[in-house]
């Protein structure tokens, strides 16, 4: 862990780290550097095969501040790198060229603060429209100067003599919600594939600027409708890091089986949406039948089927009862006896594995370029799973193991998820088995929350893979920054790499593979 | 001698236009009857019940969603090209009516008994592809377009399996009518002769009607509706008829060919003929409830290199196996 450090210090000239206190904080080291450094101290992260995490930004009236978060994937090691840019002219170097992933983080920071990435191949809006005057997440009114908007406008297909363009999307069948991709077509094959985002847009990232941090609760659920769960414990975990809340034991075990749950619910309707994706209309009802005894109990605690708000900051929002334990046990042994049916029903079909089987391959180096997250990593080989590898709530504590691919394809991702399911299946027994007594909130959590100044990034793995959560305070009972790494936004990125060349038919296929949730990309 | 001559005349042209009349009243209860009959099976297979709410069984639910559909307003979007758009969906409703007249429904239930009633079938089945190509080219659209272009690729590509399936039964009955050829099966079913023609001609007769797992032309994931994205009301409900009175034409023909046609022991010939189509019938929706969709290449190449071939070596076994 240290390591990095001192070759950080070692290889560029000038550059201070500083190590941190994990616990604390979240990162293991913070540097700060200049913009002449940056790209040096990039690509030695990139030589030192890690991924770019997360990028962000955060206006603190005086100086705008760009953190860049560094991690590899098996053993953490998190790097913060902060770069400060003058609010009243703000330019960086763009790092798209070296991270594919920056290519879209650092155009998300452009419409929301007016950063100008020089070299930036396409600065264009991702998120909003035309008709955004100032930029949205700047602490004052700043306008969108003339030049920039002319540089933002949309995205405008140009028809040329042998292509032609094809919307999939907002309003497709296959795109799960409101997702845009614009096809470049010749014929049936794709020549180049362009995500338009931005159709479910709330700026959630905004709204928790202007609540307080137990009014934000609720937003947190809206953004994965499928694994709320796993949004509403990022989020306490990282408020109760913050403020030094401790939480009972009964209430971490009743978060683990209730996330799981969720998680085995988000994996079902995936199952089944993908193979509505490839014309198997029949097992959709299917996984909705398994989907209905989760919701029934999960119904029973938190008075929600879709959108649960169930954790609160040192605990629960009320205590499981009899009735939970019992359809839980009940839902696990059903459950058991169900994926000999989906594996006669889907696995050995012929015409599904010919449909899956090499399509959409990624390897373990694009995935890191790409800071591809979840199931779709595992797939490339790359064995990361938050649960394990940086351990929350009581993870560590449960046995269970960490499915790979070994070809990275689509058929792999849903043999991941399957085998997710019955490893979530594991710990729910073991969760119900040690689940003990006691409270399950945490006494004297203060109405009004004002966690001290400082920042923290907490990380979960969601349905869909890394969940990150950047919070800034300043004293306040609001925070002033609040960031949200969405596995969805960084798994669709590499869809216009996997589809080109591909055919249309392939495209769905390996848009299902990703398992996106729309509301969870836009926010 | 021009009375006689005039009453032959006026009771055949009778026995023309009652059968016409029959036919189309079959074809219209026939694609009901088959709308609600695949909501059941895709009910039953996906633990559901279907329809129940209008009439016994939902039975009357098909007649509720016709009416539904004859009372919206025909739109006609605004850059389609007219002639085209609005010729499509009737035209592809000839070769289905032209079908219905030389199938046998019983001995003496035919509406006319051509000596080259399957040529008449198969020739007459190829006008649909142009009505497809016509609706996918006029709708503007280019879901439609991709849809369609899709559609003559298939059909052409499963039309060679299903003729040179359909050859050796020829070759076997010595006739090209319809009629012959099931009197031919009295006793021996020609599927008990020819299994590897009948499957041959199962599969490419499922692709030819765009079916599940073939249904590539108008892949609800990848095109929306394919070539008939841009239809509406009636319009849609004509395309719909035509894709379910097809459904039971091929079904027909293959009962007819392999499965001995009205023949049978205890009922009468009609009831029989009916019972094998119809499970046929039900074969069909069955696959479609249960399996996923094919990928247009994967889908050429299972015709092209798979059913075409082994349709050729049938066939000239057949022929040497009769000539010895």
């Amino acid at each position: 862990m240290s390591g990095i450090a001192e070759e950080i210090k070692a290889s560029v000239m000038g550059a201070e780290p500083v190590e941190v206190s994990y616990p604390e904080k979240g990162y293991h080291c913070a540097l700060e550097t200049s913009p002449d450094k940056l790209p040096d101290i990039v690509r030695l992260f990139d030589e030192k095969r890690f991924y770019l995490e997360c990028l962000l930004c955060t206006d603190y009236t005086d100086y705008l501040e760009l953190v860049y978060l560094f991690n590899t994937h098996l053993s953490p090691c998190r790097v913060k790198v902060t770069l400060k840019v003058d609010p009243q002219q703000p330019v960086a170097p763009s790092m798209s060229s070296i991270y594919a992933s920056a290519y879209w983080y650092e155009r998300e920071i452009h419409e929301f603060y007016g950063v100008l990435f020089t070299g930036h191949p396409n600065m264009t809006y991702l998120f909003l429209h035309n008709d955004i005057h100032d930029y949205p997440l700047r602490k004052g009114k700043v306008p969108v100067p003339p030049e920039d908007k002319e540089r933002l406008d949309s995205f405008k297909p140009g028809e040329q003599e042998d292509t032609f363009f094809i919307n999939l999307g907002p309003q497709h069948p296959s795109t799960h919600g409101v997702l845009r991709v614009v096809l470049k077509m010749d014929g049936e094959y794709i020549e180049q594939a362009e995500p338009v985002l931005g159709y479910l847009h709330r700026m959630h990232e905004k709204m928790a600027e202007n609540r307080s941090y137990q009014q934000f609760l609720p937003n947190t659920g809206r953004m994965d409708y499928l694994g709320p769960m796993s949004f509403n414990l990022g989020y306490v975990l990282a408020v109760e890091r913050l403020c030094a809340i401790s939480v009972p034991d009964r209430a971490i075990f009743v978060r683990i089986i209730a996330t799981e749950l969720n998680r085995i619910c988000s994996h079902l309707l995936w199952v089944g949406a993908y193979l509505a994706d490839l014309g198997a209309l029949t097992p959709f009802l299917f996984v909705f039948d398994d989907r209905e005894q989760i919701q029934d109990v999960l119904e029973g605690i938190t008075g929600s089927r879709l959108t649960y708000c169930y954790f609160r900051f040192g605990g629960l929002y009320n205590d499981v009862d009899d009735q939970f334990i019992a359809g839980t046990k009940a839902f696990v042994k059903r459950m058991w006896g169900r994926f000999s049916l989906y594996e006669k029903l889907v696995t050995g079909n012929v015409i599904f594995v010919n449909r899956t089987k090499g399509i959409g391959t990624i390897t373990g180096e694009q995935a890191r370029k790409y800071g591809v997250a979840g199931p779709v990593l595992r797939s490339a080989g790359i064995a990361c799973d938050l649960r394990k590898v940086e351990s929350y709530s009581a993870y560590n504590e449960m046995e269970f193991n960490i499915p790979v691919g070994e070809h990275g394809d689509a058929l792999d991702t849903y043999k991941i998820r399957i085998a997710e399911m019955e490893n979530s299946l594991r710990i729910i027994e073991q969760a119900l088995a040690k689940l003990p007594g006691g409270p399950f909130m945490a006494e004297k959590v203060p109405k009004k929350l004002k966690p001290p100044r400082g920042d923290i990034y907490q990380v979960v793995e969601t349905p869909r893979g890394e969940l990150g959560i950047y919070i800034v305070s300043d004293e306040s009972d609001r925070p002033l920054r609040m960031k949200w790494r969405v596995p969805s936004f960084s798994n669709l990125m590499i869809f216009p790499e996997l589809a080109r060349g591909m055919l249309l038919a392939d495209a769905v296929a390996i848009l299902g593979s990703l398992d996106l949730v729309i509301p969870e990309i836009d926010r | 001698m021009v009375n006689e001559l005039l009453n032959m005349a006026s009771s055949d042209a009778g026995k023309m236009v009652l059968g016409l009349i029959g036919v189309l009243v079959f074809v219209v209860v026939n694609a009901l009857l088959l709308t609600w009959a695949e909501r059941k099976v895709a009910g039953h297979m996906q633990r559901r019940i279907g329809p129940k709410e209008v009439g016994p069984f939902g039975l009357i639910q098909p007649i509720a969603d016709a009416i539904k559909l004859l009372g919206k307003e025909i739109l006609t979007p605004a850059k389609v090209d007219k002639p085209l758009y609005y010729l499509a969906p009737v035209l592809i409703f000839v070769p289905v009516l032209v079908s219905f007249i030389v199938i046998p429904f019983d001995a003496s239930l035919q509406v006319t008994d051509i000596n080259v009633g399957i040529l008449v079938i198969l020739a007459f089945s190829s006008i649909s592809v142009l009505s497809i190509l016509m609706a996918g080219w006029g709708s503007e659209n280019k879901y439609s377009l991709i849809g369609a272009v899709r559609s003559v690729a298939q059909n052409i590509a499963y039309e060679i399996p299903l003729l040179l399936a359909l050859l050796p039964v020829i070759m076997l009955a010595n006739s090209l009518s319809l009629k012959e050829i099931v009197e031919k099966q009295e006793g021996l079913w020609f599927v008990v002769i020819q299994p590897l023609a009948f499957i041959i001609y199962f599969i490419a007769s499922v692709a030819e009607t765009n079916r599940t797992p073939f249904d590539l032309p108008e892949a609800e994931s990848e095109l929306v509706a394919g070539y008939h994205t841009e239809y509406s009301g009636m319009r849609f409900a004509l395309f719909f008829l035509a894709e379910y009175t097809n459904i039971f034409i091929v079904s027909a023909i293959a009962a007819t060919f392999f499965l001995g046609g009205y023949q049978g022991p205890l009922l009468p010939g009609i009831v029989w003929f009916l019972l094998k189509s119809y499970f046929l019938v039900f074969v069909i929706m069955w696959l479609r409830w249960t399996y996923p969709r094919v990928r247009f290449d994967q889908l050429l190449n299972f015709a092209w290199k798979g059913l075409i071939p082994l349709a050729f070596v049938n066939l000239i076994i057949t022929g040497g196996l009769l000539k010895i």
